[in-house]
């Protein structure tokens, strides 16, 4: 219901709208209130015209213009920006007082108890308990009770006229029935008045709850990001002093081959341990959301891109490459790093577990809303059972293990969750010794 | 051939003593301080060809209060910096170098881990007036 700013319910326990809000609501009243105007006037029109009741069309019309005329003042009123709470409860208070003298004009006009219109109070009342809390709902409660009991005593004792809606009705006159309307009227009034300031409080209560606990995962996540940051920075250090001791060994050794193999491996697999840092820093600041900003990306270049820059790599292989990428742009919409680490790990992956001298077949396709995107290879393949556990983090299939010890187990976990970020689709095929196919479809979102 | 000193700030020693090896072996003299204020007093006071900074040493931005304070000091201020980094994503905070070099006082930014070799050709090409 409330569009209240979520803070201002954290900080002021007390405070349930802002200014925004019932500026807003007031903006709501206006129109109601231009809608209820061209309902009164066709309706005395109709009662006039075709119904043939004998109403004081001039009265009546008359109350419509005012109406019209103060709304015209609060729009003027509401053009102004909002400046403070107390301000805007101030003029949505006399809004809902002016309304009320109105109706009350309105009923008196068209009958008074004879006619249902005296109803419309009731929906005073509902929207000033969705509105207000304790005694302000009371206050306009206890204004409708007031004004509809004086209109009715009123005409009841010939204080003010009555305007018949039946010819010869003559209820206002008969005590019983007027005490039985008034008695049900208040009854009806304060209990809609009591059920609307209950429902709405335990709203609050359950909005505020929301607002407080969603605040405190917020908190929590960030502590939890903050923490990360700190471990993966503290383990990396050690391991990048670690690695330029042993590649500065690796330049000084002279041609003692079992040195060198031996500090080959040891560079390798600390290169490794800074890629596994690296890929758990992506995964845990890559799932806040909110991180990069979105850019259009053309695939097309960025495959070229990445392609180029593993060739090397593809030719000590012996792989046949085969890119079928268009040659004008591809463009999608997104975090440019997320999407190259999509690229990367699949197209290494591609690399990484084909058999030596088999094809690799990247392919781009835009395809209207979609773009495909899709690494196929001839390698070493993934067994049905595994195809679901290679996106969970750290697992790698024994096939993968075997192939090489250099992956970190947390490349598809990362394509599957930016992928999943992005609202793309990831799919694999695959069949063991045959080769894999992953393909990801992107929207363009433009 | 005049020999050249090179002022590494950093507060690894372990990292501090790889990079002495390294650059030692290339007949450089190397000193060093484990922290920014001491690496601008021998900056001061030694006035070295060429200053290695780590970016990130007690504080998180250590490094770069350290360039900020060379570069305003007028006897420091032509000294060549080169600026080690950790893996620019895994800084903790967001700084690119390509981007905002030209917003920062030194000379190039290299990242860790760095190849001995790259190293001892990265503080030749800017050492002053080298060849």
């Amino acid at each position: 219901m409330d569009d209240q700013k979520p803070e201002s319910v954290v900080n002021d326990p007390t405070l349930f709208v802002t200014a925004a809000s019932l500026r807003g609501r007031s903006d709501w009243f206006i129109r109601l209130r231009w809608m209820s105007v061209i309902g009164v006037m066709t309706g005395v029109i109709t009662a006039d015209q075709i119904a043939g009741l004998p109403l004081p069309v001039k009265g009546i019309v008359i109350t419509a213009l005012i109406t019209a005329i103060l709304n015209v003042g609060y729009i003027l009123h509401n053009r102004r920006p909002a400046t403070s709470l107390n301000n805007e409860v101030r003029i949505v208070k006399v809004q809902m007082v002016m309304d009320l003298i109105l109706l009350t004009m309105l009923v008196n006009l068209t009958g008074g108890i004879e006619n249902p219109l005296y109803l419309v109070y009731i929906i005073h009342v509902i929207i000033a308990s969705l509105i207000f809390k304790g005694k302000e709902i009371y206050q306009i409660t206890g204004l409708a009770v007031i004004l509809f009991t004086l209109e009715t005593l009123g005409e009841h004792y010939r204080i003010i006229p009555h305007h018949h809606l039946m010819s010869a009705s003559e209820t206002i006159h008969e005590p019983l029935y007027m005490l039985m309307t008034l008695g049900a009227f208040w009854i009806v009034l304060i209990v809609a008045a009591y059920i609307g300031s209950t429902f709405m409080k335990h709203n609050r209560a359950i909005k505020d709850d929301l607002v407080q606990r969603q605040k405190e995962l917020q908190d929590a996540d960030k502590a939890k990001v903050d923490f990360f940051r700190f471990v993966t920075h503290e383990v990396k250090s050690p391991i990048i002093t670690a690695l330029s001791a042993v590649d500065l060994a690796l330049d000084k050794n002279d041609g003692n081959e079992i040195v060198d193999n031996m500090l080959g491996r040891a560079s390798r697999r600390l290169h490794q341990a800074i890629e596994i840092v690296k890929d758990l820093s992506d995964l845990t600041r890559g799932g806040m959301k909110s991180r990069g900003r979105k850019e259009k990306i053309d695939l097309a270049e960025l495959t070229k891109k990445l392609l180029v820059s593993r060739k090397e790599l593809i030719d000590s292989r012996n792989l046949i490459l085969e890119a079928d990428i268009p040659s004008s742009p591809v463009q999608v919409k997104g975090v440019p790093d997320k999407i190259e680490k999509i690229l990367v790990n699949l197209i290494d992956n591609g690399i990484r577990y084909n058999h030596d001298g088999k094809r690799l077949y990247i392919v781009l396709m835009d395809v209207g809303s979609k773009v495909i995107f899709s690494v196929q290879d001839e390698g070493i393949g993934i067994k049905p059972k595994d195809q679901e556990l290679i996106f969970e983090e750290f697992y790698r299939t024994p096939a993968a293990r075997e192939t090489s010890t250099l992956g970190t187990g947390l490349g598809l976990p990362i394509v599957k969750r930016f992928v999943e970020q992005m609202k793309a689709t990831l799919k694999v095929e695959s069949e063991p010794d045959v080769g894999s196919t992953f393909t990801v479809t992107f929207r363009k979102r433009l | 051939m005049i020999e050249r000193t090179i002022l590494v700030i950093d507060d690894d020693i372990d990292l501090v003593e790889i990079i002495r090896v390294t650059l030692e072996g290339e007949g450089f003299k190397v000193i060093d301080a484990q922290n920014g204020a001491r690496g601008l007093r021998l900056a001061s006071d030694e006035v070295p060809d060429l200053i290695i900074l780590d970016v990130m040493m007690g504080e998180i931005d250590e490094g770069f209060q350290v360039a900020y304070e060379l570069r305003n000091r007028e006897e420091t201020r032509e000294i060549p910096i080169l600026m080690l980094t950790a893996v620019v994503d895994q800084t903790g905070f967001d700084f690119d170098p390509e981007k905002d070099a030209e917003f920062l006082p030194v000379n190039e930014f290299i990242q860790k881990p760095v190849a001995p070799r790259e190293l001892v050709d990265l503080v030749r090409k800017h050492l002053p007036t080298s060849v």
